[in-house]
């Protein structure tokens, strides 16, 4: 059979050529791995959520006589399917597991230095990527229009509309008028949310995969001594293929597990929306904005050029926007004259691995935050924790590692480094 | 970082479940473990559990990687020796997934005849099943497949 396809399609070429690509080994590439195959699920199982869902708020009744939005009870219906509600947890939870396995593998580029050139363009779209993932999960969040849902959907509309000259046009197109209320949100949520959103990322995964193909892998280090000037791995067929199918079972294990033991967004315990507010926070990567929403005085309010800069707009739109363009700067300042070809040690690099504990602690710090009034905790405490405790983070962290690593960094800047 | 080591993915182990452990700490005991009860989850113990899954993954496949590949690659060919014991694990493994298979089958029956969907126990099961072929995989690559490292050139034609 194989002869009759190579005989025709020359099959074996397109094995000599691609699958045998070698793949370096190291086990911090799974983390982007986790990511990808988090995607793979989500369109799987979203293909199963679409089959039975219905993105309409208009009344149904149902069985017990209640009178529910109708995508509130396809939802119910969907839960009800033999091994439906355990689908319906795998997308919700594989969502959230996306967003985490993103940042951390963000967060291994930044602390090994992948970023800087020639992988320049690879960290724009991996940044890209995880804004991308964010807001695809955020116009998710309301599709089951359950109370809670809905209101902590309300949160993010606020900060969309409050942006000044466009936030009324962003609100408009994402939600198709007033949130909630508008008969056209679930709908243009659902289209944005299982269509432009899906096919936008699978592009720019790709994009970030070509990419990733062709520059290489950033290599462990030992490989410099192994193979220089060479990638050292195994080929992509089969023995990385074996690989990824094992991380692929383990995801769905783990996944499904936690899936089916902890249903992470019952909606029956929440109900359908009511006139009655619940108290609600936003999901968990929105709540270091949230945090810095409820400690920034009301007052902070004025009018620029017409328009009003608020509250929400500096908590939901500037600061993430300055942490924003500070990481897209962050391959153009920490620039470096050589292609990085091997991972570089977060000990031999103090500066960035300090900075990027303090801005890790900084995160920390906001969410908590988020737990103003649960913890009871007034403004100026937590205006302490989130601009000191991140700063001490830092300062302490390059202390201990110059303790720690100090002769080691003198040994390596008196090594000649590689030409390119 | 310095090679395919076994430290940091035993560390991030260790802290997925600590912040497993974490999730709980404001007494919510586990949901729906003894079945579905429609219990929520606050939103911060679901950002832990998340991080919590994926470190946990991570140190897991980190573990099963230094297991599979080893720590340092040499370019080499090696060409493994079959032999009885992991064959027979295959074959227990084998039938182990064939009585779950039919088990779970079963289960989805049940569910659709009563239309009561014990999610804990479906999604254990799946679990277990979706673990035992990567223990097959596993066995496969570790005493069957012939191993090779390769070397590529910076400038390779892959894919341009």
């Amino acid at each position: 059979m194989f002869q009759w396809f190579d005989e025709r399609l020359e099959i074996s070429r397109l094995y000599n050529k691609f699958l045998r690509k070698a793949f370096p080994v190291h086990h911090s590439f799974f983390l982007g791995e986790i990511a990808l195959f988090a995607f793979v699920v989500l369109v799987l199982t979203g293909i199963f959520l679409t089959l039975n869902y219905e993105p309409s708020i208009r009344e149904v009744n149902l069985p017990d006589g209640s009178t529910v939005p109708a995508a509130y009870a396809s939802v119910l219906y969907i839960d009800s399917l033999p091994f439906g509600a355990v689908i319906r947890s795998v997308h919700h939870w594989s969502a959230h597991i996306m967003v985490a396995a993103v940042f951390l593998h963000l967060l291994r580029v930044l602390i090994s230095g992948a970023y800087k050139k020639p992988r320049e363009l690879n960290w724009l779209i991996g940044l890209g990527l995880l804004g991308l993932t964010i807001v695809t999960a955020f116009t998710g969040y309301a599709l089951p229009y359950d109370n809670y849902a809905v209101t902590a959907t309300r949160i993010g509309y606020g900060i969309g509309a409050s942006i000044p000259f466009v936030g009324g046009a962003i609100a408009e197109i994402m939600f198709g008028g007033e949130f909630p209320g508008s008969t056209h949100s679930v709908p243009r949520l659902y289209s944005i949310h299982v269509l432009w959103l899906p096919l936008t990322l699978i592009a720019l995964i790709g994009l970030h995969l070509l990419i990733m193909v062709k520059q290489k892998h950033t290599q462990p280090k030992y490989a410099e001594k192994v193979a220089p000037g060479k990638i050292l791995g195994v080929p992509l067929y089969p023995q990385q293929s074996v690989m990824m199918g094992i991380l692929f079972l383990v995801y769905l294990a783990v996944t499904v597990f936690i899936a089916g033991a902890f249903i992470a967004h019952p909606i029956e315990a929440f109900g359908p929306p009511t006139p009655q507010t619940p108290a609600v926070k936003p999901d968990w990567y929105f709540l270091w904005i949230y945090g810095i929403l409820q400690v920034i005085p009301s007052e902070w309010q004025f009018r620029f050029f017409g328009a009003v800069i608020g509250p929400e707009f500096i908590g939901g739109v500037i600061v993430p926007g300055i942490l924003g363009a500070v990481a897209a700067l962050l391959p153009f300042v920490d620039v470096s004259k050589d292609k990085v070809r091997y991972l570089e040690l977060p000990s031999e690099h103090p500066v960035r691995t300090s900075v990027t504990l303090g801005v890790l602690m900084f995160f920390i710090m906001s969410t908590l935050a988020g737990y103003k009034i649960d913890l009871n905790l007034s403004n100026a405490v937590l205006w302490t924790l989130i601009l000191v405790v991140p700063v001490l983070t830092g300062v302490v962290s390059y202390i201990l590692l110059k303790a720690l690593y100090g002769r080691s960094w003198e040994r390596s800047s008196a090594e000649p480094q590689a030409a390119d | 970082m310095y090679r395919n080591d076994t430290v940091i993915p035993w560390f991030a182990i260790l802290f997925a479940v600590a912040l497993f452990w974490m999730s709980y700490l404001n007494g919510q005991h586990i949901a729906g473990l003894a079945g579905h009860t429609p219990e929520e989850l606050s939103v911060g113990q679901i950002g832990l559990m998340a991080f919590g899954a994926v470190l946990f993954m991570y140190g897991f496949m980190g573990l099963m990687s230094n297991w599979l590949e080893g720590e340092e690659l040499r370019p080499i060919r090696h060409f493994p020796e079959p032999s009885t014991a992991p064959m027979v694990a295959g074959i227990i493994l084998v039938l182990l997934l064939t009585a779950m298979g039919g088990f779970y089958v079963r289960l989805l029956i049940y569910s659709a005849q009563t239309g009561h969907n014990p999610t804990h126990l479906q999604g254990g099961l799946f679990a277990v099943m979706a673990l035992v072929i990567a223990l097959l995989l596993a066995t496969y690559k570790k005493f069957y497949e012939r191993e090779e490292a390769v070397t590529e050139d910076e400038h390779s034609e892959v894919p341009w």
